[in-house]
């Protein structure tokens, strides 16, 4: 399992075929939907706190991940019952270990989008990965779910999962853990 | 003088360490998708890369060394141990003479005949 954006299809496929790799693509608008399905690729629609309540309620049956930018976001993901929280915490830690045991409740699945890490400086870096060190300790204490993604919006910023799940032990995830995680999302 | 020519110059043997106590390493074989690239250019992109996120004590500890480059297949050397480290910090070369690559680990092994066979590299 991965997690990308919208982007060309023609490329991303040949990509995916590659790494033998099932995509779920973040998509925001149902033409963008029908394009993935089309693909038979997985959509996932992209919400936020902005997001009118009446198209929520349109998205109901559907999968919806939530970009938590700052803890707003991340408890907007617990109120809606997301499938997938990307990105929880960035320079600044907005995750906690009471967020941790609701999503693990909820069956969220928490995100790290590779490519977000990617544009970092040397020095936004190191603050990004301390801050996910923590919050997979926070998730290997109340079983939520953790993978890391590529997030890519560029084909050629998708990286193979072997590459994903040796990211997510360096993390702090243990070895079957992280291969198990990523196997389960898809289904 | 005379004291000079008597003394003995004595060999000294070099030590050969027992292969129980030689450090334990692995192999890997890389996959470089996307671009041809040379020998030289991956070489500078793979340490570049490696290096700011690892650090000099970290990749010391890792000790990667390119053993083979063929073909955009390379066979990498490192620390039993330290695989995964090496796998992990592969997301992080993303260009190489400014083109965008695609790093993937095809195979881990303790030996490099099973990666060459594996790669059919002769």
């Amino acid at each position: 399992m991965d997690v990308v954006y919208a982007q060309p299809l023609k490329e991303l496929l040949a990509v995916s075929a590659y790494f033998k790799e099932d995509l779920i693509v973040l998509v925001s608008t149902s033409a963008q939907e029908k394009v993935a399905k089309d693909a038979k690729l997985t959509p996932c629609f992209v919400v936020s706190t902005s997001t009118p309540s009446s198209d929520l309620q349109k998205l109901s049956k559907k999968k919806k991940a939530v970009v938590g930018s700052d803890l707003k976001e991340n408890e907007f993901a617990v109120k809606i019952r997301a499938d997938f929280l990307l990105q929880p915490s960035n320079t600044k830690q907005n995750f906690d270990l009471g967020l941790a045991k609701k999503l693990s409740d909820n069956n969220t699945v928490v995100v790290l989008m590779f490519e977000e890490l990617m544009k970092t400086n040397s020095f936004e870096r190191h603050q990004y990965w301390k801050n996910y060190i923590e919050v997979v300790r926070y998730c290997k204490m109340k079983g939520t779910k953790f993978v890391v993604a590529s997030g890519a919006k560029d084909p050629l910023h998708l990286r193979p999962r072997k590459v994903r799940e040796a990211l997510a032990v360096l993390l702090g995830l243990s070895d079957g853990l992280s291969k198990k995680y990523l196997e389960e999302v898809i289904k | 003088m005379l004291l000079l020519i008597f003394m003995k110059i004595e060999k000294v043997k070099k030590t050969i360490t027992p292969l129980s106590k030689r450090e334990r390493k692995r192999y890997i074989l890389l996959e470089v998708l996307n671009v041809d690239v040379n020998e030289k250019d991956f070489y500078f992109g793979f340490w570049i890369d490696l290096l700011s996120f690892f650090g000099s004590k970290g990749l010391a500890e890792i000790n990667p060394r390119i053993v083979l480059f063929k073909g955009n297949k390379a066979i990498i050397k490192c620390k039993r141990g330290k695989e995964l480290d090496l796998i992990a910090g592969t997301a992080f070369i993303e260009k190489i003479r400014n083109k965008k690559v695609i790093i993937n680990p095809v195979l881990t092994s303790g030996t490099i005949k099973t990666l060459k066979e594996y790669a059919k590299i002769d």
